[in-house]
């Protein structure tokens, strides 16, 4: 039975486009090889894995489903930026934070989008605008600070 | 509506999204 986020016909089709999707259930009393394989230890847990299987992200406990397409999204994008696929990590947390820019994950799809830029350039601009951009929008958040040291970089 | 088509096992996500150029999102979830 499709509920939460599941029950969204934008997830649906983005699942049914993206991803192969399974569910794992989890039993406390016996954990199952997969829970130890992956260190489950609270449900929902979500993994966003590439096509061997590889984990590149991660979100634990419900999320709704605005915040629940940012993260598959997010998770594309860190499985390109992973693989050094910089040019498709851009692409990818670049669409991922024009179609959910205020969302959860948003703070880190904006860092982690900074230094695929800087990666595929090799331009220091592109943590700059990370830094700038979470200073701006996000400055509470936890990537903001992660990002201070690119406030040293000349805009 | 669409429903999402859920596999049971991970290994055949892993197979099928390799066959398939996709990716695999997986829910571990609790009965309880």
């Amino acid at each position: 039975m499709n509920t939460g986020p599941y029950s969204d016909e934008k997830v649906q089709k983005y699942l049914g486009e993206q991803f192969v999707s399974v569910k794992s259930q989890c039993f406390w009393d016996k954990r199952s090889e997969l829970m130890k394989q992956f260190d489950i230890a609270w449900t929902p847990t979500l993994l966003v894995h590439d096509s061997t299987g590889k984990e590149h992200h991660r979100v634990v406990g419900f999320v709704p489903s605005e915040d629940f397409l940012a993260h598959l999204k997010l998770g594309r994008g860190k499985m390109f930026f992973n693989r050094f696929r910089f040019a498709d990590a851009v692409e990818a947390l670049s669409v991922a934070l024009d179609q959910h820019p205020k969302a959860g994950p948003a703070p880190e799809t904006i860092f982690f989008l900074g230094v695929a830029k800087y990666w595929q350039t090799h331009d220091p601009k592109g943590l700059r605008w990370a830094y700038d951009t979470l200073a701006e929008r996000f400055p509470q958040s936890e990537w903001a600070r992660r990002a201070g040291p690119y406030k040293q970089i000349p805009a | 509506m669409a429903e999402i088509k859920w596999e049971k096992d991970f290994h055949t996500a892993v197979e099928l999204a390799a066959k398939t150029h996709r990716q695999v999102f997986q829910d571990f979830w609790f009965d309880g």
